[in-house]
């Protein structure tokens, strides 16, 4: 994020601000490589049996798509996920405090300083949670209708027209689906990192 | 010129004789018609038969009548004939379409009664009728599949595009 | 000088009390596929003065090994075409090799009705060339793949479902939780 606000950050926000580097822990990173490969894989269920592309004849060129996709969709996740963490730990803060609080009425002994740094971290956990979620959702939404909408609308204008007789349906479209399923991922890419 | 009109007076007299024989006619059909239109312009109505009636020689002419239109039969072998049309596609009817055959006197009685006032004539007898089914006709699915799951698809997306403004407002 | 010669001709004809044919040869699809119908039609006109007889179509230029038949029969006979009339046959056929296909003419043979009764030998017009494709590629353009869709839906909603419906229960709780503590600021 920008640095010309950080001064207008309050103590409690800059101490939140350390846990919401774009670095994100193994355990999360795993979960989103998991879902970014199920989600560059499912595509190719949709150009095998419905845009009818030979995938045996171009087995490798489908692998070496669906890893460069997983790459690209994991990164938008993770960029996705840095813009929103931020913005939902704001949201959440009342309701978290409150929640936290409650939990921790009986308990007398503890210090202030302590039940503050539990709610700092229950927010942090809330936020994490809701935006790991939610990106990965808004991710896989946007990623399946670019793949359904360009494969088959944008894709139509490259098909010849039907010619009055001489009408030859060409069959092999397999390098321009190929570059079209690239381009998606670097467009997701790009646009969620400028965002 | 009077022997064109002897010709035709005997045509007449040896159709007449020959109908008149004709009371049990022997008729077999089968028909195909084209039923996918998704690739035709029209649709294409056949039906083959084979013809036999004990007063008639054998390979007498014999003309169709299908829907207020006669045309001749077409030959195709030994006592078989052929009857073959076409429509347009939104024009073609599905269910069972009576093709009258008639031989050569009908067929003049039958152009007549088109020609002349319908009120003065009687209904011209066809020799045999042969039913062609055309069954339905297919143009293809109502609604297209890869518009549906790009709107729906659309749909998630939007979805998926206000609550995430929602959250960064 | 040629002019002149194509006149005396018209003319000749004119007065000769034959019958002429002109014979086309349509084919009537969009698309020609692989194990589905081929239509053939073809349409006699007689544009000459007297009624042609014993009218012969035989058409030899679809392969056996190419087309199979469906309905109707490439050799016909017609008995009589008055002049002025027309007449048409129609042939339905299922290419079962894919690949291109030149279509050409079929021969037409008959008799002019005049003294003469010789027999006249004709050509029908010639559709050209044509492509058969493959039953994949009509099926790619025109099946509704409805299994198939139905099967990509029931992979794409996990993936979609189980997301969101994490995020919305996270969301719900704690969206209920703050407007609770509003509503009981209001009280």
């Amino acid at each position: 994020m920008s640095n010309k606000n950080k001064s207008s950050f309050t103590k409690e926000e800059e101490l939140l601000l350390q846990d919401f580097s774009r670095n994100v822990s193994t355990k999360s990173s795993a979960l989103f490589y998991g879902n970014a490969f199920i989600v560059s894989a499912i595509p190719i269920w949709l150009f095998w049996r419905i845009h009818m592309i030979d995938i045996y004849a171009s087995l490798l060129s489908f692998i070496v798509v669906t890893f460069i996709s997983t790459y690209m969709v994991a990164l938008a996740y993770k960029n996705t996920k840095f813009v929103l963490k931020h913005k939902v730990a704001v949201k959440r803060e009342e309701a978290v405090t409150r929640e936290v609080s409650r939990k921790l009425s009986e308990d007398k002994k503890m210090s202030k300083k302590e039940k503050d740094e539990r709610i700092l971290w229950k927010k942090n956990e809330v936020a994490d949670y809701e935006a790991t979620t939610f990106s990965i959702f808004y991710n896989n939404a946007l990623f399946l209708a670019l793949v359904i909408f360009i494969s088959f609308y944008v894709l139509k204008t490259f098909t010849p027209a039907v010619y009055p007789f001489y009408y030859k349906l060409y069959d092999s479209y397999i390098h321009i689906y190929i570059y079209i399923y690239i381009y998606i991922y670097i467009y997701i890419y790009n646009y969620i990192k400028g965002t | 010129m009077s022997a064109l009109v002897r010709l035709a007076v005997f045509a007449v007299f040896l159709n007449f004789a020959a109908s008149e024989g004709c009371t049990k006619p022997e008729i077999t059909s089968v028909s195909y018609t084209t039923q996918d239109a998704t690739i035709v312009t029209n649709i294409a109505f056949v039906s083959e038969f084979t013809f036999r009636c004990s007063g008639l020689p054998s390979d007498v002419p014999l003309y169709a009548e299908v829907g207020g239109s006669v045309f001749p039969a077409v030959h195709i072998g030994r006592e078989k004939y052929q009857v073959s049309w076409t429509e347009e596609v939104g024009k073609a009817r599905s269910g069972d379409y009576k093709v009258n055959v008639y031989d050569e006197e009908g067929y003049g009685n039958l152009r007549k009664a088109i020609r002349g006032n319908y009120e003065h004539t009687s209904p011209v007898e066809p020799l045999s009728t042969v039913i062609v089914n055309h069954p339905a006709t297919y143009q293809g699915p109502w609604v297209n599949s890869e518009f549906m799951a790009a709107v729906l698809a659309a749909l998630v997306w939007y979805l998926a595009f206000t609550a995430k403004s929602k959250l960064l407002l | 000088m040629m002019l002149v010669f194509c006149f005396q001709t018209l003319k000749a004809e004119e007065s000769d009390a034959s019958g002429r044919l002109l014979v086309s040869k349509q084919i009537l699809n969009k698309y020609i596929v692989q194990d589905m119908d081929l239509i053939v039609k073809y349409t006699l006109y007689n544009i000459g003065n007297n009624a042609a007889t014993k009218i012969v179509i035989s058409d030899t230029s679809f392969n056996s090994d190419t087309f199979e038949h469906a309905g109707g029969q490439l050799k016909a006979t017609i008995d009589r075409i008055p002049p002025g009339a027309n007449v048409s046959h129609t042939v339905v056929l299922r290419p079962v090799r894919i690949g291109p296909y030149n279509f050409t003419a079929a021969k037409i043979t008959y008799e002019t009705g005049d003294e003469s009764s010789k027999v006249q030998e004709a050509v029908s017009s010639e559709p050209g060339e044509g492509y058969i494709v493959a039953f994949r590629d009509y099926d790619k353009k025109f099946s509704p793949h409805l299994l198939d869709w139905g099967a990509f839906a029931m992979m794409t909603l996990p993936s979609l479902a189980i997301p969101f419906l994490l995020w919305w229960s996270s969301k719900s709780k704690y969206e209920t939780l703050s407007s609770k503590h509003k509503k009981n600021q209001k009280d």
